[in-house]
């Protein structure tokens, strides 16, 4: 099996120095994802015929380049009076690390998990002094019989996974020599807006009750790795056609269909993931979804954006798909403006100095539906061969990821990366309606050889 | 006694307390001297102007009768005319061909390195801390020392330091001393279109890295000089090699006739930091930093048309036979085995003791005679009176427009600018260099001459000093003279950021 060498660990720093002085705070959806961090990978073809690390050279200087518009990735952390994080915007760098692996990417993605995929995606966790710890990593392992993996991570405080993927699209079109597509721009949360602060306004209690829920009711810490797996499921349009179908009561054929992909996906995976638990009923659910539409905010705000509702599944059937996509729908339609403005403010007023784990308490799926990862070409003219999310630590119940998959597979097409107890995960993979549908498993459970 | 506004309920009252006398009389006096030195550099040709009319008078009161005579005397007399005029064109001949020949820099180029090498502090301080080599009060020590330093945020730090942990391995070093020479000569050869055979003479000089073969044959191998080239490779000889190694050159040009000589002035950095916590051998980790120079010299007559100046002097001043200056400069291993160079604290002391060794040697030369007259006499007063005056410290402001000092720290060009009287224009040239590129070691005095020329600063006959200090302890010194207003060359380090310069240090 393909063996990774890592070769050496460097800063990359940005061309052009930023302004002294310039310091970035967050926002208090940034401060609550403290404890996470995101882990991308992009496998690529390699493109034209480069000897054994060109293709590192030149995207180590296409990343140069590009930081110059990422004050905030370059920067270090450090305290502000209230003991509440900020980024100085002193040009320190990102961390890079090179590695080589035997074999083709082909040949890798046949037989990876997750394990072996996280090896690709160099991590640190934050060091004593965290004013000399880097908060983005990026590594480039180069195939030696072809192709190329490009792994970021980065604290959670600083990103979400839409902004992560912007990033590498801005670090793809710069090596490709184009412009950027979506300029970030650093920018706190937007206000509310004065119009609609009307007398008798009735805050919506929805989201706030359930970050209150999660806030108080974080478990502490517990290392994830050894008891949870990842697997990467991959469904095509008709796939997607068929589950979408299945929602749709069969009482009302003309209607059109009301519920989205993620809706149908969810609704599936949370049924599913109920069963192979073995509850009668269904297991809590939590969805997180990007509101930068719907706060108004451009695709290259940079900062995290994404926001938590709870999936209310009292009083529902057991295991009844429909229903169940249904209540989902319901908890979509919450989070709009007015909600996610009076969860900002509560949140605000509320700031307490220990920041809990989000994805700790219920079964997490999150919705990467407003950026499309397979867009990000590194190559030119070539889709990455694979994408693949991690939001880490998992601890808990579970976490669902939902996003985009390449265009071969269709504009309904989505990729699903379920991480779950490994036992429940091998269950899951022999469910009967997820047979039914037949994705295609991209990344399979660790086969132990006995 | 000091004026001071004094605040009262009726208003601001400042109390005029300052002797103004004091201030006329010493202005009387820089015009006095000044004067005198106009005099007595113009002294022969006031001499001349009554000889000259006392000639002209007689020659008009010669008749055309006495020349008659003049001329038949010199007829009867041809053999001893002949023998005369032999002697006299023989003599001349001998005269022209045994003067020393003129040495012409044609040009020379700085190395930039590329962005990605800088090292603003804190990632200096980032990857010092995350080698995990250093402990706390050697992090301390290197952060007060760069913040005291003078130095910028922009300075070059070589790629094998950029890594963590750092990997200096002979073939970074190696890396290193190619980018930068080659970097530097590719530049000097663009700008000036010499062709590599024409080439006859090669030195180099890099003090800490000596590989085999040998940094010249490197040089020889790429730009692929010509068989019979003179190549020289100057190792071990510190910061003040750059002027050793204009030395040998120019006197290999005066044996060799009608060619050039490529002066290559560098240093290595990526296989001599030090990893250790003895805290005088961090400070070379905090001011040595990557850059380099190449200079195109040559005693070619048809060169005085484009080459930018004309070499007057090099004077050499070696201190080493004193065992306080030998040892002051000097690299060893810790008591852990970490090599380094360690800098005494007696550096700032010797330095100015070297360079009262060079200027002594250097004075006669350069100095203007009224200057020379003026510390003669005051010496002789003081030997035959015993005056207890102060010695005569030689303007050397009157002999020179600019000053290139080798930008070996903050202190090194504060002692120079105290010690030798100079105004803070003259020492601008050292600090900027100090803050922008660090101390480069033998090619700093380079990018020093190339801040004065990218600041229009260099008019025909002005005279340029460059002094280097170096381990030994050496001081050395070399006078150039502008052939005629200098503009900077093309792709000169400074191009993108003199506009930014002079930039105040904080202290």
């Amino acid at each position: 099996m393909a063996e990774i060498t890592y070769i050496c660990k460097r800063t990359v720093v940005s061309t052009k120095p930023t302004q002294p002085g310039k310091c970035h705070s967050f926002s208090v959806l940034d401060h609550l994802m403290e404890k996470n961090h995101i882990r991308i990978v992009y496998y690529c073809k390699s493109w034209g015929e480069k000897e054994a690390g060109e293709i590192t050279v030149s995207l180590r200087e296409s990343l140069s380049e590009m930081l110059t518009h990422f004050p905030k990735v370059t920067g270090r952390l450090i305290r502000n009076e209230k003991g509440n994080w900020m980024i100085k915007c002193n040009d320190a760098g990102v961390r890079m690390v090179e590695a080589r692996a035997k074999g083709s990417v082909e040949d890798w993605l046949k037989s990876v998990d997750r394990e072996k995929e996280l090896k690709l995606v160099y991590w640190e966790a934050m060091i004593h002094k965290p004013y000399f710890w880097s908060t983005f990593y990026v590594q480039i392992t180069e195939f030696e019989e072809g192709g190329v993996a490009i792994g970021l991570s980065c604290f959670h405080l600083l990103a979400d996974p839409i902004c992560a993927t912007m990033f590498l699209k801005a670090w793809a079109d710069k090596t490709l020599g184009q412009k950027m597509v979506s300029p970030p721009f650093f920018h706190p949360l937007p206000p509310r807006r004065p119009i609609n602060k009307t007398s008798n306004h009735k805050p919506y209690t929805d989201l706030i009750n359930h970050y209150k829920f999660s806030i108080e009711n974080s478990t502490p810490f517990l290392d994830a790795n050894d008891t949870h797996t990842t697997i990467t499921l991959s469904f095509s349009d008709h796939m997607v056609q068929a589950c979408m179908d299945m929602v749709q009561p069969t009482s009302a054929p003309n209607k059109p269909n009301p519920s989205s992909p993620f809706e149908a996906l969810a609704g599936l995976l949370w049924i599913c993931i109920s069963k192979v638990k073995g509850l009668n009923g269904l297991v809590n659910m939590s969805l997180c979804l990007d509101q930068r539409k719907i706060l108004g905010l451009d695709k290259g705000f940079f900062g995290n954006c994404m926001v938590y509702n709870k999936v209310h599944s009292n009083g529902l059937e057991e295991h009844n798909f429909s229903q169940a996509t249904k209540v989902i729908g319901e908890a979509l339609e919450k989070m709009d403006n007015e909600g996610i403005m009076d969860l900002i403010e509560w949140l605000e007023h509320n700031d307490s100095q220990s920041h809990p784990l989000m994805n700790n308490c219920d079964l997490i799926c999150a919705s990467l539906e407003t950026v499309e990862p397979y867009s990000v070409d590194f190559v030119g003219g070539f889709e990455p061969i694979r994408v693949s999310y991690y939001v880490e630590p998992v601890i808990g119940i579970g976490q669902v990821l939902i996003f985009r998959a390449p265009s071969y597979d269709g504009p309904l097409g989505r990729v699903v990366m379920v991480t779950l107890p490994k036992d429940e995960i091998v269950k899951l993979c022999e469910d009967e309606l997820i047979l039914h549908l037949s994705p295609r498993i991209l990344m399979g459970v660790a086969r132990n050889y006995a | 006694m000091s004026s001071s506004p004094t605040n009262k309920a009726d208003g601001v009252q400042i109390h005029q307390t300052r002797i103004l006398p004091d201030f006329l009389q010493s202005v009387n006096l820089k015009y006095v001297k000044l004067g005198y030195h106009y005099l007595v550099s113009h002294l022969l040709t006031l001499c001349l102007v009554p000889l000259m009319t006392m000639f002209i008078v007689q020659a008009s009161q010669l008749n055309p009768n006495d020349i008659h005579q003049l001329w038949l005397q010199l007829q009867y007399n041809l053999v001893s005319v002949v023998i005369f005029s032999t002697i006299v064109v023989f003599g001349s001949t001998v005269y022209i061909m045994t003067r020393p020949r003129s040495i012409y820099l044609v040009d020379y180029s700085c190395y930039r390195p590329p962005s990605h090498l800088q090292a603003p502090f804190h990632r200096f301080m980032e990857h010092s801390k995350l080698t995990g080599d250093f402990d706390e009060s050697s992090l301390e020590f290197q952060r007060k020392i760069l913040e005291r330093s003078g130095i910028g945020e922009e300075t070059y730090v070589p790629e094998a330091m950029h890594f963590i942990p750092p990997r200096p391995s002979m073939a970074k070093a190696r890396e290193e001393a190619e980018q930068v020479m080659f970097g530097a000569l590719d530049n000097l050869f663009a700008n000036t279109n010499v062709k590599a055979k024409d080439i006859g003479i090669l030195v180099v000089n890099c003090s800490l890295f000596n590989p085999t073969p040998s940094l010249s044959a490197m040089i020889v191998n790429k730009y692929k000089l010509r068989g019979n080239v003179k190549s020289f490779n100057l190792g071990g000889m510190g910061c003040s090699a750059g002027v050793i190694a204009i030395d040998l050159a120019k006197d290999m040009l005066q044996l060799h006739r009608n060619t050039y000589a490529v002066v290559v002035s560098t240093e290595n950095i990526t296989q001599n930091w030090y990893f250790g916590n003895k805290k005088s051998m961090l400070i070379p980790n905090c001011l040595f930093r990557v850059g380099g120079a190449a200079v195109l010299l040559s005693n070619k007559a048809s060169e005085k048309q484009r080459a930018k100046y004309k070499l007057v002097h090099v004077v050499r001043s070696h201190c080493g036979a004193d065992d306080k200056a030998f040892r002051c400069v000097y690299q060893e291993q810790d008591d852990v085995g970490k090599t380094g160079v360690s800098l005494s604290k007696d550096l700032m002391a010797i330095a100015g003791g070297a360079l009262k060794t060079n200027i002594t040697t250097m004075g006669p030369l350069v100095l203007p005679i009224s200057e020379q007259l003026l510390f003669f006499s005051t010496l002789v007063a003081k030997k035959l009176f015993n005056a207890k005056k102060k010695p005569y410290i030689p303007d050397f402001k009157l002999a020179f427009d600019h000053f290139c000092i080798h930008a070996g720290g903050r202190a090194v060009i504060d002692e120079l600018e105290k010690n030798l009287q100079l105004l803070p224009v003259h020492v601008e040239a050292s600090r900027m260099t100090l803050h922008r590129f660090g101390n480069t070691s033998s090619s700093s005095i380079w990018y020093e001459l190339a801040y004065t020329e990218a600041k229009g600063r260099i008019r025909k006959r002005n005279r340029v000093w460059q002094i280097a200090f170096g381990s030994g302890f050496k001081c050395n010194s070399a006078v150039w003279e502008a052939l005629r207003n200098v503009k900077p060359s093309a792709n000169s380090p400074w191009e993108d950021c003199i506009h930014k310069y002079p930039v105040q240090i904080v202290a």
